[in-house]
């Protein structure tokens, strides 16, 4: 299912290699090979605890890696950290900042730790990174009298104190209403403009679709599906649904045809489980199947009419990626929006 | 949240001249002292500080029936120059006030910056771990400077105001003048600044065990107090001389005439050996820790 | 960012150097030239003839006399009569560490400091003036000293210093005392032989006392009184610093800060301490009679109604045991045996002998 992105590691902004963390016994990172191509809007999905905040923290040099190799812009991680870090920015699990100290002072403070950002424009950078989130006007004020959603844009203005090469975003639409999350969306959209690689972590579904290139799939600390998010849709399975009250009938042809309408399909990748096979054998039922490529949808409803079965409706449907990622990470994936 | 890159091309064209080199760090110090001093709770910590003399001075004033015989005899000393009160307040807030007020600050150093989450974005900046480190030590290091110089300083205000001022006696009998014993009120607060300095990089130490700066703070009060308790046991004589408390009453040697410095010398070598041993041992802990706040 | 256990080197090595710079400091004391050999007379004769009589210098002085501190015991100093005050104050000298500052410019002007907590005595001697000060009730005491009684006019302080205490050993170097000279000691940074007297008795407490004595100079520089059975000494008296200069003259010229007790005091006619390492016997007005010779000893005070030693203090009768006809105070180097009808007999001897005397 891992689809590779054929890419020399020049151009990828992030490679890992076998990178795995555990935690005691427990191993939340299990061998993630990851591969960020430089340019792109990557999209890191997985169900809460899945391992994606643990990874970035690898990323980052936060954690250390139990085993494995990261390479983050070309260089290698931790052992670089100090030259690379200037050139990521990053809002890491939520944003952290001094509750007694305003906006602005916060952005100077975090800016004054890199030591390579010169001194003279801060004031300038710092206006800039808030003017970009839309936090202007709340640049004095405390950050204990923020709402979540100008932390989240607080944080996303650290994030672009400097010029980066890298950005990493975990979870970024936060706690953001529906108007600030599309302002996200178009920031984003306007660093990858840039030439910034954007690295997005989310548990939504519909925010990796909207804004990302790429894509990669995490589960148990598992990387499960990897590459653009053309090869990801491509990867799962097309089916056919036919609306008919002649249920027996139209089993019969499509078990004739190859097609296995009744039970999870055991030759596709993506086992179909979502769709109501289980309803078959009730008059107007819905069938679905998994449609092998040797069969032509056409041939399909040819040999239903030939064969009698009434047929009230019939599609070919190319699977979502939330059918994907459903069946990748299992029921608990949360699919809101 | 303007997509419109206009006003960002003459930042962008500033931003590409990228240090070479990091900078020593005295940006980044001076930002960390301003964090500290624009807490309001330093503020309140020192201006607790500085009560501890005025209370003394009040107390001895309303009191002011002469000598009450407890105490140290130059308590009593008070009365007859204010200029005593600021030694009288450090010497009430030697054993307690102060190791709790720099176990706040030390004990918060790193475990208060996890706990807010600005450990992370500090680190991912980058600040450097170890810069990190010696920053924060340095910044409690001015604080215990400034808690020093504010209960010094108070005690002699108050005591200008509620008591006769002049040339001041020593320990020795001798009489110095009011300038020469302003000198030694600035040497003796200088003096419990080093004190505190082991206490300060053992606070910074325990700091980096957790993210809790409640308990780094806790433990490292409960540490100053149990190391006093230690040097007032004849059972651990033995221990006596490595206790980071164990000089720290000693600045009387100061008011003797002339200045007994060799209590200033060993105290200031144990303290640089206890910023040696649990500095490393906060580098030991903290180089590779996993930031998981 | 080291990954293992590399990090924890600089906290491993911490110590490490710190211990090296702490134990260096004593090698790099000890290690340096030794004086030339010279015969145990020859050392006496070096002593004899010091003439330092200018100097400054910081001394320590720790006992370990099997008596409880008497610090503790309450009113030391600060309380009571000032008989009391004297007994518990010479009580605290022999119990109690110290740490005392000396400065000598010449026979007639001195200062001791003793260095308590927070608190500071001072003895001061300039030509006829003689101050004692107590910075603990911001007390004076001034005397007038007669012109022609220089050696009377000693404080108990002064009699602490190594130069004092050890003059007054080797004044009683006698053929009961078999003197040798040991390896050479570094004290205060300078080199020293090795004095040991050993009191050739064998009813005496005392097991051996090491004096050094300065090369360059004569001058004592410590004194250790071991008693029986002990290998640590019962009572050390050290220099820790020594310089030979001048002091300022300024530390001799004491007038009394205002606000301070000041009493006139005629100078006490004192006796000699006596000789036998029992060190400054503050406040013994009544003449003494001297029984036995050498380490053994034995002096007597007699029964006087004064109250310097008033038997029913709570103090003496915390720290004394009673056997029969009185009290016994025992200490590792001196005994002291307080009789029921008030005599006081003290020797480096055991109480045996002094209930021998006693009965006499």
């Amino acid at each position: 299912m891992t689809t590779a992105v054929i890419a020399s590691p020049s151009e990828l902004a992030i490679k890992t290699d076998g990178l795995t963390k555990r935690f005691g016994r427990q191993t939340v990172v299990d061998d993630l090979a990851l591969s960020v191509p430089r340019g792109s809007v990557f999209g890191f999905l997985g169900p809460n605890g899945s391992g994606k905040t643990t990874t970035i923290r690898m990323l980052l040099g936060l954690a250390q890696a139990s085993a494995g190799d990261i390479s983050v812009l070309g260089e290698r991680m931790p052992q670089r950290l100090g030259g690379v870090l200037p050139r990521v920015g990053a809002l890491i699990e939520g944003p952290g900042f001094y509750p007694f100290l305003s906006g602005s002072a916060n952005l100077h403070r975090l800016d004054s730790a890199d030591g390579f950002a010169p001194r003279g424009t801060r004031s300038e950078r710092v206006a800039h990174a808030l003017d970009r989130v839309g936090l202007s006007h709340a640049a004095d004020k405390k950050v204990r009298a923020y709402s979540l959603g100008m932390k989240q844009r607080l944080g996303i203005a650290n994030a672009l104190l400097a010029p980066r090469d890298l950005i990493v975003l975990d979870e970024p639409t936060n706690g953001l209403d529906p108007q600030g999350t599309r302002e996200v969306r178009s920031l984003i959209r306007s660093l990858a403009d840039e030439g910034t690689t954007v690295f997005v972590s989310s548990h939504l579904l519909a925010e990796i679709e909207q804004m990302c290139t790429h894509a990669a799939v995490m589960r148990a600390g598992r990387l499960v599906a990897q590459g653009t998010l053309d090869e990801l849709r491509s990867a799962g399975a097309t089916r056919v649904s036919i609306t008919t009250p002649d249920v027996e009938a139209a089993t019969r042809v499509l078990l004739a045809l190859g097609l296995d309408p009744g039970l999870p399909d055991a030759t596709g990748p993506v086992a179909a489980s979502v769709a109501g096979a289980a309803s078959a054998g009730q008059p107007g039922t819905i069938l679905s199947a998994a449609l092998p490529e040797a069969v032509a949808p056409e041939d399909i409803v040819a040999k239903l009419v030939a064969d009698g079965v009434r047929v009230r409706g019939f599609s070919v449907d190319h699977a979502s990626l939330e059918d994907l990622f459903v069946a990748l990470t299992g029921e608990g994936f949360d699919v809101v929006q | 949240m303007s997509s419109s890159d206009s006003g960002a091309t003459p930042v962008r064209s500033g931003l590409t001249e990228r240090r070479n080199r990091r900078s020593v760090g005295l940006g980044f110090f001076a930002s960390e002292l301003a964090v500290l001093f624009r807490r309001r709770r330093t503020w309140a910590m020192l201006l607790a500080l500085a009560a501890v003399p005025i209370l003394i001075a009040v107390a001895v004033r309303i009191s002011s029936s002469g000598s009450s015989g407890r105490g140290p005899a130059f308590i009593d000393s008070i009365t007859q120059n204010g200029l005593f009160v600021g030694v009288a307040g450090l010497t009430i807030a030697i054993p307690l006030f102060l190791p709790l007020t720099v176990g706040v600050v030390s004990g918060d150093s790193i475990a208060g910056e996890a706990n807010t989450a600005t450990l992370r974005y500090l680190l991912v900046s980058p600040v450097g771990r170890i810069r990190l480190l010696v920053v924060k030590y340095l910044a409690a290091a001015v604080f215990c400077l400034a808690a020093t110089l504010t209960l010094s300083i108070a005690g002699i205000l108050i005591g200008i105001a509620l008591f006769p001022v002049g040339p001041v006696t020593l320990l020795s009998g001798d009489t110095v003048s009011i300038g020469d014993s302003l000198v030694r009120s600035l040497l003796i607060a200088l003096y419990a600044t080093v004190s505190l300095l082991g206490l300060s990089a053992i606070g910074l130490f325990i700091s980096t065990l957790t993210d809790a700066p409640v308990g780094a703070m806790a433990a490292t009060v409960v540490l100053s107090i149990v190391a006093q308790v230690l040097d007032s046991l004849s059972q651990t004589e033995w221990l006596h001389p490595w206790l980071f408390s164990h000089y720290w009453l000693n600045f009387a040697d100061l008011l003797r005439q002339p200045i007994e410095w060799s209590s200033f010398g060993q105290n200031a070598l144990l303290q640089l050996g206890y910023v040696f041993v649990f500095g490393a041992l906060a580098y030991g802990r903290f180089s590779s820790k996993d930031i998981l706040s | 960012m080291p990954r293992t256990w590399h990090r924890w080197i600089p906290a491993a090595a911490a110590p490490v150097v710190v211990g090296a710079v702490v134990l260096g400091g004593v090698f790099a004391a000890s290690a340096s030239a030794d004086p030339a050999d010279k015969t145990p007379q020859q050392v006496l004769e070096l002593a004899a003839s010091s003439t330092v009589d200018t100097f400054s210098g910081t001394i320590e002085q720790s006992s370990n006399l099997g008596l409880p501190d008497a610090s503790g015991l309450g009113g030391t100093g600060s309380s009571g009569s000032s008989n009391d005050g004297d007994l518990s104050s010479a009580l605290e000298l022999l119990t109690a560490s110290h740490t005392l500052r000396v400065y000598v410019d010449g026979p007639t002007q001195s200062r001791v400091q003793i260095l308590d907590d927070m608190a500071e005595r001072d003895a001061i001697r300039n030509g006829d003036d003689l101050w004692l000060y107590d910075s603990k009730d911001a007390s004076a005491v001034h005397s007038t000293v007669p012109a022609d009684a220089s050696g009377s006019t000693e404080t108990p302080a002064e009699a602490l210093t190594p130069a004092e205490l050890a003059t007054k050993f080797l004044d009683a170097v006698d053929p009961s005392t078999k003197v040798t000279v040991g390896d050479p000691v570094k004290v205060a940074g300078r080199s020293a032989y090795d004095l040991i007297l050993t009191p050739d008795s064998s009813t005496t407490l005392v097991s051996r006392v090491d004096i050094a004595v300065d090369a360059d100079t004569g001058l004592p520089l410590s004194v250790d009184v071991f008693a029986q059975g002990s290998s640590d000494p019962a009572f050390h008296v050290a220099f820790s610093s020594l310089s030979l200069d001048a002091p300022s003259a300024d530390l001799f010229d004491f007038t009394p800060p205002s606000g301070t007790d000041v009493t006139e005091k005629a100078l006490p006619n004192r006796a000699d301490a006596p000789a036998d390492g029992s060190a400054p016997d503050a406040g013994s007005h009544p003449e003494p009679t001297v029984t036995g010779t050498g380490w053994d000893t034995i002096v007597e005070l007699p029964a006087s109604g004064d109250a310097t030693l008033p038997s029913d203090t709570s103090m003496l009768s915390q720290l004394t045991t009673p056997v029969e006809g009185g009290h016994v105070l025992q200490t590792t180097l001196l005994t002291v045996l307080i009789t029921d009808d008030g005599r006081v007999l003290a020797g480096a001897v055991p109480v045996d002998s002094l209930l021998a005397a006693a009965a006499q």
